[in-house]
Order: C-alpha cells, then structure tokens, then sequence
C-alpha cells in the first residue's frame, strides 16, 4: 500500500518536473548580429546565446571551403562561399537549445561540423536532470523494502 | 516470471530448424557486405554518398543498436556474414553436414585467451580511430574486409567460431548487452539433457549413439558453448545450430521479460571492464563528435599526430583509470577487501543497462540527422552518377529533431532506472547497500544529459 | 553432394558475381573526371582530347568539397560540382586550341590552381592572333612601383566632377584610350593646366572614371569580385580576406629567397582601398596584374580564364573602392 502511494508521489512529481510550466523572466526582445567563421571542421564561435524572441542574425564566413549552416528544429539554413559572407535572419521563438550543423559536405569530418545554438535558459535539460534525479531517489523507499524482502526469505529459507 | 517459448509455435519452430530461411537472410547479407567492401575500396571517398559508410555506420548500426540489441540481444548474430566463408569451408558444406568432413586443423582456442579482453581491445582500436573509420570509406572497407578475412583464417585454424566468440568487436558489446534483451535460447527440460549421450548439440550430430534413427543431423555449437549449460544470453550467438541438432527437441527460443539475466550478475573482470568501456566511449563520442568543440574534433580526426596520440591516451585513462577508479571509490567503503574484485565486477553490471541507452541515445542523434542519406545511397551506391530507386538527387534534411531530445531523455533516464534496478539486483546479490552505484550510475546519466541535450 | 547443398552452393555464387561483379563491370567502364581540392590534386584527369565540331560529353564528380566547372573564355552555363554526386557538361568547340578549364568555387587557398587544359584538334577557323595587352604596348613595368605622390583628403564627388568636366574644354578626357592608359593620379596631374582646385580636379578624375563605365559592367565586375577575389583581397577591397593571413604564412616561406623590403608587399593581397597604391595605378596597369598574375604571389593568372570585357569590367569595379560612382551610370 505504500509503495504505491510513494510510486503515485513519484510519477505526480515526475510530470511535473517535466511539463510544468517555468516562470519566464520578461526580458525585450533584442537584435543581436553574430559573425560565425566555417572552417573545416567548426564553427568559431561555436555556442551563440540569445534570448527567447530575440532577432538573430548569423553573418556565415567561409574561411576555407564552401560552409552551410542549418539550424536543428527551426530548420534554416544558408551556405557561403569563402569571399562571399551570407546572412540569415530569424526570430528565435523557440526557447532552448538547438545544435546547428554544416549542410554542405565540405569534407571528411562535415556530419560532425556541430555548433549550439542557446535560446534562452536550457530548460529541457534542467527539466531531465529533475527527472533522473527523482527516478532515482524513487529507488530509495523501494530499495529498503526490497531489502528487507531478501533477508525475510532468506530467514524462510533458512528454517527448511 | 513467465516465459512464453517461441519455438512452440510451428511456423517458428520450422522457419528455426529449417536451413534455407536462415540461408536467405545470409545470402543478403552476405552480399550487402561484400558490396559494402567494394563501395568502400572503389567508391566515392566521399562519406555521406557511399554506400559503405552510409549502410554501415548510420543504417546497419542503427537498426543494430536501436532494434536488434534492445529486443534480439545477439539477434545481429544470428544472421552476420562475416563467419560464413571460413565456417561453410570448416564445415565441408553451406547445409547439412556432409558426409566427409575436410580436415581442418580445428585447434581449442588457448586458454589464457578464453575471455572477452582480445574483444576489448579489438573495440578499442576500432574506437581510437573511429573518426576516420566513420567518415572515410576505403578505411570502412579495409576494416570490413580484414574482419571478413581474419574469420576466414582463424577458421582454417581454430574449431568453430573462434573470430566471433572471442576476436569481433561488436561481438564483445553486443555479447555483453545481450543480457538485456528478451529472447533466449534455453533447454526445455534438464533430465532429457542429463539422459543425452554424445551430446551432439556441443559435438555435432555424428557423435550421439542413443539419438533415434530420424535424428536431425547438425554441428556443434560454433560458439564453443554447451546448450545444456545456458543460463545467460552473453555467449549464445542465436545462429539455431543446436536446436537442428538436439536429436530431443529439447532447446527453445523463449520470450522473456527484459535483463532477465542480469539477475544473476556475472562475477568476470573481463566483462567489467567492457561494461566500463562501452559506457565510456558512448561518453567520449557524445563529446567529440556531437559536441561543439571543434578542437577535439581535429585531434580526432589527425591520427598519427602528437595530438592524437594524447586524445588516445585521455581516451584510455578515462575508460581503464578514471571512471573504473571512481566506481572502485564508490563500493569500496562496503564489504571486505578478499572480496573486493567479486564485488567490482558483480556491481559494474548495473552499467549494463546503463551503457546501453547511453548508445541508444548517442546513436539516435546522429542517425536521425543522417538517416537521408539512406535512400540516396541505395540509388547510387558507389557516386557514379547512377538513379537506380530515382532518389540519387535526395537532399540531406535532418529527421524529426524535435523529438530528439525527449527521446534522449527517455532513453536516458530509462536507462538509468534500469540501472538502479540492476544495482539493487547485483546489490542485494553482493549483500551491500546499492546506494554508491546508483549514486555513480545517476552522475553518468547527468554527464550524458549535459553532453547530448 | 545432395541436391539441396549443390542449389545453395550455385545461389550464393551467382548472387555475389551478379551483387559484387555487376557494379565493379559498370564501374571500370565509367570515365569520370574527378575534382579535388588542389592541395590534393586537384583535376584527374586533368588534360582532356576533344575535337573541333565533336560534342564533348563530360562527367565530373568531386571527392571532398564543393567544387565548380567552367572553361575559360567560353560561354557556357557554370556548373556545380558536388562531392559524390557527378554532374554532366556537354561542350562543342568550334575552333581548336588549348582551353583551360577551371574550378569555379573556392575550395581552399589554392582554389585558383585547380585547373586543367582541353586540347581541341581538327581544322575550323585559323585562331586569332592574340592582341596585345594595353599594357604591353604602352612599355609599362606592371612591377614597379605606382604610388600616387597625392591623394584627396576627402573621397572625391563624381556628381561635382561631371558638372565640372562638362565646363573643361578638351574632351580627349573622356577618351577611353587616355582613360586606360593614364593612372588617376596622371590625370589630376594633367588637370593642373586648369583653373580647377585640387578637391575640383579629383572630382573631375572620378568623373571620368565613371564616365568610362556602365552600371553593366560595374555589376559585372562586382560579382566577378565577389566570386574571384574577395576571398583573398576581402569582401569590402581591403585585402583582408578570408585567406589573407594564410597567404602571408605562405609568402614568409618563400621570402627566405627573396631579398629586399618590397618584396614582402607582395605576400599579402593588395588593399584597394589605399588610395596612394589606387590612385598611381591607371586601368592598363591593374589590367596587366590581373592577366598575368603576380609572378611568385598568391595572385593567380586570369589571362586564359577572363575575357578582356570582363577584365576591363573588374578593373572599373576596382576603382569603386576609391569612387563613389553615384547617379546615372552610362
């Protein structure tokens, strides 16, 4: 009976942990320019941050090759010859934390030519980090009882 | 809990005992690998538009990590291409036996060599290097081959599948994983085995006096393993022989609940540290290569290079030094000092599970990211210019990322209760508390949600 | 043997000659052209036969970067060349000769080195003598150097030099013979026989230098630039681009046999927002640099890649660096 009270305790905090809603610190909307340089095989620099609703734009800077840039969930994406600078313009209306990866193949290592783009605070990674931590220390309660299962079956073993 | 046997069902049993099913399934994959070794030697250097690099990093090695370890344990095993050219030359025949059998030297694999550290090691070489092999096709088609030939060799050399049990790489995690997963082959009923003569399922079917007349005729397991003695899935590599084989009947493939081996933790060093392994390369990878950090990508990828040589090293000493030592710190205040090594090994299965969803959720990173290139890659395998399916021009568009990281976390945290539950398994096994694996096991999984999300 | 082990033998046979042999038959009979960066190799082949009359088919693939295919001096539609994809090109050639073919998209710092020859035989029309560059002709030293002694203190008004110019009574000004010939600098100088300011007389230059160019050509050169130049003398002309630092790495290792201070000028690419170094170089003179390249330098040869109209064109867009070509461009 307990158990399964601590087990509803658990998966009540569980979502809340992972769909309550965080307090939101207002903050204007800003225009923020970056110049990202590509070189084979990284962006510099390779973690932007802004904040949510910002207007970014990302001046792309081939340094050796042809570079692409796209952006995992906003799905955009440029590309830029060396001499060439391009510029992509957007509104970052997606809070999070979005990786952002070449989408020209400009050589060997390109599937893994990654930067990060930080849009406000990570909170998906916040909201996981509670999860695990609350998985876990749902084992604690069970993991008494548990124990003291094993020594009571033990002690029934023991009398044949 | 209940087990419910597979075999029972007769379109099973026959697809198992029957030989050309099987055969069907080697003949594609055979020759998707010797494509995969001919794309890579004559085929585009460019990765992402050949055929053996897209085939076998992202869409080999996804349905391998995220489908057949999982749900088939050593499934991938069963149906694996690289044993059959040495095997079907050890054996004399692709089916049956025959009646001559060639004379091969079929020597017992050394001693001191019965255990997964050839594995380990054979991992490792594949992992240093892995920037290159990942991305550079006539590598991945070198590696293939070499695999390809030295199964071949131990073959004509060694009894049974001495490259797979104890040489392959991905035997080594795959082995170890298997343990997770829920099928399994199992005798049905231990006094049949116990009345048996000859025990033809280890010996092959010549060898058994006793068996009736209508006896299956089949090998001996090639795993070098005794069926009648099989209570985990680690070295089992599901090839079927001894269910053709057992003149009785007696071996079935059952459904069971997941890591139901892992009740019963093994107790070897050797598979400790694979467990070590695993878990720290997923970690590794996951920083490296889906990391922002460009500079560890180039010391990666420049293998030869002083700098290489110290990413090398680091990569070493956080898999052999530093992750187990802190595991070590973590269960040593527990138990007595004799039985310490016992209780390493016995404890480190909790990251079993553990390293398992950390490869899930790398690995759903960047085949989600990749996985177009697929269906271009089956239009023009070798980037000659062909249209064979008309999606040669397909553009690369990475998939469903929205989803990627609530299933990262999903594996993750998953993963990581699967963990604590194998901690209070292996704990409650070793008679200590499970608190500083679980505490281990949880600064893992933060590390990992850190590097990934 | 039994029947059964025979048909599985003769299967797994017959499916790894048809899986393995098919593809390897098909792949040792395709002729393609491969492109890699020139640090590499660059075009292999990289010497193609053709024939006058005779379409050329041509496929092309790249084995690293994006890589681009045009010959020069010939009207044909750029293409792209993709890594791992192979790109098609069709040419006819009408008159036999050397072409040289070339990459179009910059593939690292020797991007310009990545070229190949087409050698097209057969009878058409006798090929025309190649005229002789202005500079040639004029006896110029394009080495030398071309400071101009003065520069403006504030960038000169083409607006102001048209009304002025139309004042001037000579009208050779306009002539594009003198235009080529005469660095701005050598024409503020001639201006001194009138009564025009120092500021006037700059103004008068910038108007004819604009008055010697269309708004075609100078779009024309500005992505002629864009594409061939500023990823060496920068996006904005002051030689700063992208490769900039890399080729003056490259040049201090070849300055070890060099001697002198002027020659370490020459490893990085030129800034052609310096007046002094602008004003003292006439069209002629850039157009010379252009066609023949630098002689040592990272500068590349564009004699056999440009036409004359589209160096002259890049020559124009060059002095917009110092001009401000404003208003209605003839």
């Amino acid at each position: 009976m307990r158990s399964r009270l601590l087990l509803l305790l658990l998966v009540v905090a569980g979502l809340l942990v992972a769909f309550a809603p965080l307090p939101v610190r207002p903050i204007t909307p800003q225009e923020r320019t970056f110049r990202v340089d590509a070189r084979q095989f990284a962006y510099s620099p390779s973690e932007l941050k802004v904040n949510p609703g910002d207007t970014v734009t990302i001046q792309l800077v081939s340094t050796d090759v042809v570079h692409g840039l796209y952006i995992d969930d906003y799905g955009l994406s440029v590309e830029a010859d060396p001499g060439q600078t391009t510029t992509l313009t957007f509104v970052a209306d997606q809070p999070g934390s979005f990786r952002f990866r070449c989408s020209i193949t400009c050589g060997a290592m390109h599937p893994f030519m990654i930067g990060k783009l930080n849009v406000g605070e990570n909170h998906w990674l916040y909201r996981s980090a509670g999860l695990a931590v609350l998985s876990v220390i749902g084992f604690f309660p069970f993991s008494s009882l548990v124990r003291t299962k094993s020594k009571e079956e033990r002690a029934m073993a023991g009398n044949h | 809990m209940g087990r419910v046997e597979l075999t029972r069902f007769p379109i099973i049993k026959s697809a198992v005992k029957n030989r050309w099913p099987q055969l069907a399934v080697f003949i594609v994959t055979l020759v998707g690998y010797l494509f995969a070794i001919l794309a890579g030697l004559v085929g585009t250097p460019v990765g992402s538009r050949n055929f053996s690099i897209v085939f076998v990093w992202i869409a080999w090695w996804a349905i391998l990590i995220l489908v057949a370890v999982p749900f088939f344990g050593r499934g991938w095993c069963a149906v694996c291409p690289i044993p059959l050219p040495g095997e079907w030359l050890q054996r004399g025949a692709i089916l049956a036996p025959p009646d001559k059998k060639p004379k091969w030297l079929n020597l017992r694999w050394p001693r001191a060599l019965r255990n997964i550290w050839l594995q380990n090691i054979s991992f490792l070489l594949l992992a240093l290097f892995s920037s290159v092999l990942l991305t550079t096709p006539n590598i991945t088609g070198i590696v293939l081959a070499a695999m390809l030939f030295a199964a071949i060799g131990l073959s004509a050399v060694f009894e049974r599948r001495a490259f797979c049990r104890y040489l392959c790489p991905v035997g080594g995690f795959i082995g170890l994983y298997s343990q997770t997963a829920p099928i399994e082959l199992r005798i049905k009923d231990k006094k049949v085995c116990v009345k048996c003569e000859g025990k033809p399922c280890y010996n092959g079917s010549s060898t058994s006096p006793t068996a009736p007349l209508s006896a299956n005729t089949g090998y001996g397991c090639p795993w070098d393993v005794f069926p009648g003695g099989l209570t985990k899935n680690t070295y089992c590599g599901l090839c079927m022989e001894c269910i053709r084989t057992c003149p009785y009947d007696n071996i079935a493939i059952n459904l069971r609940p997941f890591s139901a081996d892992l009740a019963k933790p093994s107790a070897r060093m050797d598979e400790a540290f694979k467990a070590f392994i695993m878990l720290g390369s997923a970690m590794i990878y996951a920083g490296v290569l889906l990391g922002p950090w460009g500079v560890l990508k180039d010391v990666a990828y420049n293998v030869g290079t002083g700098a290489w040589l110290i990413y090398a090293m680091v990569f070493l000493a956080i898999i052999f030094i530093i992750m187990p030592s802190l595991f070590a710190l973590c269960i040593s205040r527990f138990g007595n000092l004799n039985a310490f090594k016992k209780r390493f090994a016995t404890l480190s299965t909790a990251l079993i599970p553990l390293g398992l969803m950390f490869w899930v959720a790398f690995s759903l990173s960047f085949v989600l990211a990749n996985a177009s290139y697929i269906l271009a890659s089956l239009s023009d395998p070798l980037g000659l210019g062909w249209n064979l399916l008309g999606t040669a021009k397909a553009a690369w568009q990475p998939m469903l990322t929205s989803i990627l990281a609530p299933g990262q976390t999903l594996a993750l945290v998953g993963g990581l209760v699967w963990s604590a539950r194998t901690a209070q398994k292996a704990s409650t096994e070793a008679q200590v508390s499970s608190v500083p694996v679980i505490a281990y096991s949880l600064l893992a999984t933060l590390v990992m949600l850190w590097l990934l999300l | 043997m039994k029947r059964s082990e025979l048909l599985s033998r003769i299967l797994i046979t017959v499916a790894i000659l048809v899986a393995v042999g098919t593809p390897l038959f098909f792949w040792a009979r395709t002729p393609i052209i491969h492109a890699q960066m020139a640090e590499d190799g660059g075009w292999s082949p990289d010497v193609i036969q053709a024939a006058v009359g005779k379409p050329l088919h041509l496929r092309l693939t790249s084995d690293d970067v994006v890589h681009g295919f045009a010959v020069g001096q010939m009207e044909m539609d750029v293409v792209d060349i993709e890594p791992g994809k192979v790109t098609d090109v069709t040419l006819t050639f009408d008159k036999p000769g050397i072409y040289t073919f070339f990459c179009t998209r910059w593939c690292g710092l020797n991007h310009w080195r990545m070229r190949g020859t087409i050698e097209v035989s057969g009878s058409g029309s006798d090929p025309a003598p190649v005229a002789t560059p202005l500079y040639v002709s004029l006896g110029l030293d394009i080495d030398a150097q071309h400071e101009s002694p003065m520069v403006p203190i504030d960038q000169p008004s083409s607006v102001r030099g048209q009304q002025l110019a139309a004042d001037l009574e000579s009208s050779n000004f306009s002539d594009q013979d003198f235009y080529r010939a005469n660095s701005p600098y050598q024409v503020f100088e001639v201006l001194e026989s009138t009564n025009l300011t120092e500021t006037e007389r700059w103004d008068v230059v910038s108007s004819l230098w604009q008055s010697n160019t269309t708004s075609e050509a100078l779009a024309n050169g500005k992505q002629l630039y864009a594409q061939n130049c500023a990823a060496c003398h920068g996006e904005n002309g002051a030689g700063n681009g992208v490769f900039a630092d890399d080729l003056q790495v490259a040049g201090e290792s070849s300055m070890r046999n060099m001697t002198g201070a002027n020659d370490m000028l020459m490893q990085t690419p030129v800034d052609f927002t310096n007046p002094t170094q602008m004003l003292g170089a006439s069209p002629a003179l850039l157009y010379g640099k252009i066609l023949r390249g630098g002689m040592g330098t990272g500068m590349p040869m564009w004699g056999s890649i440009f036409t004359q109209e589209q160096i002259w064109d890049l020559v124009s867009y060059l002095y917009s660096f110092q001009f401000d070509y404003q208003g209605e461009v003839q």
